[in-house]
């Protein structure tokens, strides 16, 4: 009908009627379908505002002691951590340069283990083909389900407390995210540089080599960044399980009650991640 | 016992090639290239002309035939002796396909990875005769003021130069060629296939080539293959191809 209207055929009459009919009933059938279509989106926010009121009632409105929950404790608990121990800092210079340290060894730990990770992850050169290639996926969420500080549990208890175990559990916690980028990319390349270097002769290796690891490696050194920053995050709450670091003078102070101390350690850690992300967002800049 | 002097450098017999889906692109395809020869390779999209180039060098393999690579039968040898082969096969390609974040000189030198080990290739320590090499040749195409520059800021045209560069360092006995024109505006496309022609007559290689553009397969190629439906059409020298002959394997009217 539409085409006919476009087309340069002199219309009679007739056809003119018989269009504005058509269109009439086009209309009526379009404005029925917004009708619905707007009942049904305002049925299923309505549906939503319901479990959401429900879920707050159940778990937070039944569970919470409403009593004990006044301005005044909130305010009293509260003001316990307006106070900073000054003498506290110069000791904690050590644990957050250790920190760091921590971080920056378990990023390149991780970027080390994620390569055949992500080697065998990749669809487009996993030696074994499906099989593999699972293995490599599967590794891959095996790293990431697991929380750092449950990494961390298992190698203090392996290899005891101290730096070691928190470089550990955040190694094997960070190939995870650094195998998966890494696959992908390797999964994107363009398979024109590929084939010209099997044309002239290349090993799999030298493919690997000239025509895969250039085109990955801006993804490599973005994941790298990204994941030393989140893992200085990560290495100042290691501690907690006696894994080294800020952590370690946190649980400290946390079982002393010396609340002070607590801010101060907080602090710390506020600097550290600043200073990371500065850190980061100027290697960022100068990579990519 | 042939004659070495003449006797074809590539000879391509009864070639098939089929999909995994079973459809057969190529249906029994030969001829032969001798050493002096520029062979272009001509019909519509679809007539297999671009598998065909790639199961010379067995980058797609065939499903039956045989391609005999200076009396050697390709088809029958294993992947590492179809590498060393490969080191002699020199390909340019239609988009380039160079490694863009890779230096002008690094792209040429990638057509030596097959002369060269794997502990070289890992820390990039090409021979220096390669280096040389790879500095004369970017000279002969034109890129001299280049070397040190990355692939990806050259134009098309200097890109494709490059890939000449990559293909001649190899040294090679044949020059397979991919529609090395298509990506490139018409001046420029000129001038490569002017440059490919030199090159090969300089050093001495055949070259068979796939090209789209009619008028300059009859300019530049010495012979010239039509292909149709997975079939040779006409396999002629250019000046003897016609205008019917043309009409028939494109079925419409050509030029």
């Amino acid at each position: 009908m539409a085409a006919l209207c476009q087309a340069e055929i002199p219309r009679s009459a007739r056809d003119d009627r018989l269009w504005v009919r058509t269109m009439d009933a086009l209309t009526i059938v379009t404005i029925a379908k917004r009708r619905r279509s707007r009942r049904l989106g305002l049925a299923i926010q309505l549906a939503i505002l319901a479990l959401v009121l429900w879920s707050l009632e159940a778990i937070v409105v039944g569970d919470t002691d409403w009593k004990r929950i006044t301005l005044a404790s909130v305010g009293r608990a509260l003001g316990r951590f307006a106070d900073l121990d000054w003498r506290l800092l110069p000791d904690l210079l050590r644990p957050a340069l250790e920190t760091v340290v921590m971080a920056t060894l378990a990023t390149l730990l991780g970027l080390v283990l994620a390569i055949p990770v992500a080697w065998l992850g990749a669809d487009n050169i996993s030696p074994g083909g499906r099989v593999t290639y699972a293995i490599g996926r599967a590794l891959m969420t095996l790293s990431r389900s697991i929380h750092e500080i449950v990494w961390g549990l298992v190698f203090v208890a392996a290899v005891g407390l101290g730096a070691l175990a928190g470089i550990l559990a955040m190694s094997l916690r960070s190939i995870g995210f650094i195998s998966k980028m890494v696959a992908e990319a390797i999964e994107d390349v363009d398979p024109g540089p590929i084939e010209a270097v099997r044309a002239a002769g290349g090993s799999r290796f030298q493919i690997l080599m000239f025509a895969i690891v250039p085109q990955v490696l801006p993804v490599v050194l973005g994941s790298i960044i990204f994941e030393w920053d989140v893992n200085v995050r990560r290495s100042t709450i290691m501690g907690l399980v006696g894994a080294g670091g800020l952590g370690l003078a946190l649980h400290r102070q946390i079982v002393s009650y010396n609340y002070g101390g607590i801010v101060a350690v907080i602090l710390s850690i506020l600097g550290i991640i600043l200073i990371g992300e500065v850190a980061s967002s100027h290697a960022r800049k100068a990579v990519l | 016992m042939t004659n070495l002097a003449t006797a074809p450098v590539l000879e391509v017999r009864d070639l098939r090639v089929s999909y995994k889906t079973g459809i057969e692109i190529l249906k029994g395809i030969g001829f032969s290239v001798r050493a002096d020869e520029f062979v272009a390779i001509i019909g519509p999209s679809g007539a297999g002309k671009s598998t065909l180039i790639r199961c010379v060098n067995r980058l797609v393999e065939p499903s039956a035939g045989t391609v005999l690579f200076n009396g050697r039968d390709l088809l029958r040898l294993d992947e590492r002796e179809m590498r060393h082969q490969r080191r002699g096969i020199g390909r340019i390609f239609q988009s380039f396909n160079l490694i863009e974040r890779l230096s002008v000189l690094d792209n040429v030198l990638t057509g030596r990875l097959g002369y060269t080990g794997t502990l070289r290739s890992l820390f990039r320590l090409f021979h220096r005769e390669d280096i040389r090499r790879a500095v004369e040749l970017l000279d002969r195409v034109g890129l001299a003021d280049h070397i040190d520059k990355r692939a990806d800021q050259l134009s098309g045209g200097q890109r494709q130069r490059v890939g000449i560069a990559r293909a001649l360092i190899q040294d090679p006995k044949l020059l397979l060629v991919d529609e090395p024109t298509s990506s490139l505006d018409p001046k420029i496309s000129r001038e490569v296939m002017a440059l490919i022609r030199e090159v090969a007559k300089e050093f001495a290689i055949p070259v068979l080539c796939n090209i789209h553009d009619v008028a300059l397969a009859l300019e530049f190629g010495t012979r010239v293959i039509g292909l149709q439906g997975g079939r040779v059409m006409v396999d002629a020298p250019s000046g003897e191809v016609s205008q019917t002959v043309l009409n028939r394997i494109y079925d419409m009217e050509v030029l």
